[in-house]
């Protein structure tokens, strides 16, 4: 049973569209992360879900009732906002207990949901102490805690972990991901990190000008990207784009006139002209002593920059008239200015349309 | 199932039992729809209107009033809209000289205003920087502002009349600026505070002296709140009535005391009130209409930061 | 603010002097006409100057033992505690309900409060004087206006009539301050972090829970000081008093600036006015102590 279902959803502020019609159903249990950059109307989205925002058009339902029109109290949800929106004068515990209190619960519930919420996420010794005695870690779970005691039908999170320095996000990355286990809710999880949301996410949702650009497993994101927007976004380092023309029945000729051979029939179907070749940097290898594989092209480039990052290092070399990285093992990476063989794996390339950015 | 897992379900009965939505006894409070919400806004604008209505009318009235004949003011019942713009009452205080009052008040306020905004920016970068005296000096300072002017005019008056100086300019400036530096030093503290110390750190290592850091760095940096403080203190002093009461006669009479001139046992010169009041006010509406955003920084004694 | 310990040891001897040079201007003219009087005030209570006569000899604490059976000085703290108690709540409220009305979106909403502010800079004697133009009661347009609610004509003497005088003088009080209460107030509420009344929403609670629990505690320090700086100044209300009734009918409006400013520029006694005037400085001492730590604004 679908949890969340979402038709044709409007959102503008003035004249100002930031969700432009947008139809997404989200299953029961599912992890879905709403992914793309700043200004692209995640976050509004998901404001308009939690019922903060007013909906100019379409629909919402949750758990199978029409939420459109109704309070966010009445919406079945809890919300982790990006700064946490603590109650800087209540303890933890009040503030972990201010929901169930606002809805009336007898005292002994409360108790009991907030001690079960303050074991789930180690809060126990913080109880009493207020928000500002607490570290940014600290603040997130009790935050995390105030959604959780609420036990809502639908988890609502934007950017939780934005404010959080690099290793504590990775840690409570962790710890959101095994929470969604151990709860079996549906989490909506907004977020500008793609990191983030390969490794949260049962389903990601990309959104670019207010559109869903497109949704799909991270692998399938990852490996069948449908446009050159989520190629370039899923993914890190980034996609090379690499300018080529179609050479019909040899294969793609980049612009210093060096041919690239495919596997016949890769190019059926494609009509000659310009296209981009979507490139990952992990697909790009330096070229062994046995000759390519069919499909793998074997070029001499030269290694312009170059910056380790310890087991790895991410060379980048000029090709076709663009910058082109490449992640090697640190150990096969050549000197700066060295001349060296690269295999690019062209059967794992994406072709893209230059006109229409998407991929063929 | 993990504990956690079967808290998650017995949990979702009980959130059911407060939400009447699930018992399905009533339905859920719903946002409102279109139509309600224009009628809620038009409610508030008449409500915006009504209220801004009743706070101005006084200022109206006040105005209609300089501008009446004196058949108009004495006619039964009020007139609510004079029939001509008649100048004559402005007239009056000009042609008897009445006008000096305004003209005094400037004076007294421009200047006292300029000294106490020096004075009172160099004492509060003091306080702020070099943290002379510590909190306990600055707190004394405010508390000077804590004082009943009736209380502290008393001894004053005492001390002038020992000096000479009832009835001078220099003593009405002398008191205006030390009755405005506790307010000019507690705002520009606030405002000198805000000013990142790296500003001033980096000017002393390009060889600027202490005096040059407060004319080239301080006092740019801090230029906004200097106004907008200065624009404060000017008010005040310019409508003192206290000191002003007790401390002039004849020569340096202020606007607001003179107004008083014109209340009667019986029979009041409502012309000449109305029309030196208008005098007295619309500077101050003029003073008041250039501060904006930090108005309400000035207003509140810092509380609310701009 | 910076811990003061981390910034202690930058300051050099050199900066001190320059400091201290710095403060002395201030410093010497706040002694001058802040310590002084008090100094000088305390002395003369403890002497005998009237008008008539000037004796500088000590009378020990003949004048404060005259404080406790001068029954027109403490029926003037009682006026003044009227004025405050009634115009200090009502202020606060009328503030708040404007500041609500006028916190969401409104057309023209920044007109309405670049005009609201008005009655708030003029100075309180032209309000006094405004409110008396407005209160005559033959020429002046409130009673017309009561005249027309009533149905017959309304020959109301505001300034005179015992049970008219202080709702007209609050009246003149509550129209010049209410808006300084409501800027203040707008300012306060507009600043409430969004995302912790949009918790509670989402948490359930209604617009009273969320006003009590999550937006009181958030505007209260500034409220604090809106009421502190508008409590002081109506424990020593003096000018629209002083333009509107002058105290009476009678001593009936008496407020207890009004009374010094009587005692010591009408009457002349000296002596007598200084005991008063340290009876005053400790009732506001008393009270601002209390205030300040009941509200929680000692920093």
């Amino acid at each position: 049973m679908a949890d969340l279902a979402i038709r044709a959803l409007k959102k503008s502020y003035g004249a100002t569209p930031a969700v432009r019609g947008v139809d997404l159903t989200i299953p029961a249990g599912e992890f879905a992360v709403l992914v793309g950059p700043s200004g692209c109307g995640k976050s509004t989205l998901l404001r308009t879900i939690a019922g903060l925002e007013e909906a100019d058009g379409g629909s919402i339902e949750i758990g199978g009732r029409v939420a459109t029109d109704l309070r966010p109290k009445d919406r079945d949800i809890a919300m982790v906002f990006q700064n946490y929106a603590l109650y800087p004068y209540l303890t933890v515990f009040e503030n972990v207990a201010f929901g169930l209190r606002a809805r009336k619960l007898p005292d002994a519930e409360v108790r009991k949901r907030v001690g079960r919420a303050a074991e789930m996420l180690g809060l126990g010794p913080l109880l009493e102490r207020y928000p500002r005695q607490l570290s940014g870690g600290q603040r997130q779970r009790v935050a995390i805690g105030r959604a959780i005691v609420r036990d809502a039908r639908l988890f609502l999170f934007d950017e939780p972990l934005s404010n959080l320095d690099a290793q504590l996000r990775d840690e409570m990355r962790g710890e959101l991901k095994r929470l969604h286990q151990e709860l079996g809710k549906t989490f909506m999880y907004v977020t500008h990190d793609q990191t983030e949301a390969m490794t949260l996410a049962d389903r990601i949702v990309v959104l670019k000008d207010g559109l869903i650009e497109q949704q799909g497993s991270p692998l399938d994101l990852y490996e069948r990207p449908r446009t050159r927007f989520v190629a370039g976004f899923i993914g890190s380092p980034q996609m090379n784009f690499i300018p080529a023309e179609v050479a019909p029945g040899r294969g793609l000729r980049l612009s210093d006139g060096r041919e690239l051979p495919l596997k016949a029939g890769r190019l059926a179907g494609i009509a000659p002209g310009a296209v981009l070749i979507g490139l990952r940097p992990t697909h790009i290898a330096r070229a062994g002593a046995q000759p390519p594989a069919t499909g793998v092209a074997r070029l001499s480039v030269r290694a312009d920059l170059i910056q380790p990052t310890g087991a790895r290092a991410y060379v980048s070399f000029r090709l076709g008239g663009v910058e082109t990285t490449t992640e090697l093992e640190a150990r096969e990476a050549p000197r700066l200015g060295e001349e060296f063989a690269v295999d690019l794996d062209l059967d794992r390339a994406v072709l893209i349309d230059p006109q229409t950015d998407r991929v063929i | 199932m993990t504990e956690a897992g079967v808290h998650a379900r017995t949990g979702t009965e009980a959130a059911a039992v407060p939400s009447p939505a699930a018992a399905g006894i009533e339905r859920p409070a719903r946002r409102l729809r279109p139509r309600r919400r224009t009628v809620v806004l038009a409610l508030r604008l008449l409500a915006a209107i009504l209220v801004t209505v009743v706070f101005l009318f006084p200022i109206y009235w006040l105005a209609i009033m300089a501008f009446k004949t004196a058949d108009e003011i004495f006619a039964y019942p009020p007139v609510w809209w004079p029939g001509s713009l008649n100048l004559s009452n402005f007239a009056v205080l000009f042609r008897d000289g009445d006008w000096e009052t305004v003209r005094n008040s400037l004076v007294l306020a421009t200047s006292s205003t300029a000294i106490a905004m020096v004075l009172g920016t160099f004492a509060a970068y003091a306080l702020e920087r070099f943290r002379i005296g510590g909190e306990n000096l600055a707190v004394w300072i405010i508390s000077q502002r804590m004082l009943p002017p009736v209380v502290i005019v008393f001894p004053i008056f005492l001390l002038y009349v020992a000096l000479g100086w009832v009835d001078t300019f220099h003593g009405m400036i002398v008191l205006y600026v030390a009755f405005s530096l506790p307010y000019v030093i507690w705002m520009m503290r606030g405002y000198i505070h805000d000013i990142p110390i790296e500003l001033e750190e980096s000017a002393e290592l390009d060889g600027c002296s202490r005096w040059q850091i407060l004319w080239r760095v301080v006092f740019p940096m801090a230029r906004t709140g200097l106004f907008a403080t200065a624009v404060f203190t000017f008010v005040f002093v310019w409508n003192d009535f206290v000191f002003a009461l007790v401390l002039t006669r004849t020569e340096v009479v202020t606007y607001t005391v003179q107004v008083t001139h014109y209340f009667g046992g019986q029979s009041n010169f409502w012309a000449k009130i109305a029309a030196m009041s208008m005098l007295g006010t619309l500077p101050v509406f003029f003073a008041v209409a250039t501060l904006q955003r930090y108005f309400v920084r000035g207003l509140s004694m810092g509380a609310v930061k701009g | 603010m910076r811990p003061a310990a981390l910034d202690a040891p930058r300051i050099r001897a050199s900066d001190r002097r320059f400091g201290l040079l710095l403060l002395a201007p201030s410093v010497l003219l706040l002694l001058l006409v802040g310590l002084f009087p008090l100094v000088y005030t305390l002395v003369v209570s403890f002497q005998q100057i009237t008008l008539f006569e000037v004796d500088t000899s000590f009378a020990g604490l003949a004048n404060y033992r005259m404080l406790l059976s001068d029954e027109r000085l403490w029926e003037s703290l009682l006026h003044t505690a009227i004025l405050f108690s009634i115009a200090l709540p009502l202020e606060l409220a009328l503030g708040l309900a404007m500041a609500q009305l006028f916190l969401e979106r409104l057309p023209g909403r920044q007109i309405f409060i670049a005009l609201l502010v008005l009655p708030t800079v003029i100075a309180p004697l032209v309000a006094g004087a405004v409110w008396r133009l407005l209160l005559d009661h033959r020429y002046g347009p409130v009673n017309q206006i009561v005249g027309w609610l009533w149905g017959e004509e309304a020959v109301l003497l505001w300034t005179v009539n015992p049970l008219l005088v202080y709702p007209a003088i609050l009246m003149a009080e509550v129209w010049q301050w209410t808006p300084f209460m409501f800027l203040i107030l707008l300012a306060a509420l507009t600043n409430v972090d969004r995302s912790l009344t949009e918790a509670a929403e989402i948490d359930g609670a209604g617009f009273w829970l969320t006003f009590r629990k999550v937006v009181l505690p958030a505007i209260w320090p500034v409220m604090a000081v809106a009421l502190l700086i508008r409590g002081l100044d109506l424990a020593r209300i003096f000018d629209v008093v002083y333009a509107l009734t002058g105290g009476g009918p009678g001593t009936m409006t008496e407020t207890i600036s009004i009374y010094t400013y009587v005692l010591g520029f009408r009457q002349f006694e000296t002596s007598y006015t200084g005991a008063i005037a340290f009876l005053v400085i400790a009732i506001l001492t008393v009270l601002v102590v209390g205030a300040v730590k009941r509200m929680g604004l000692a920093r």
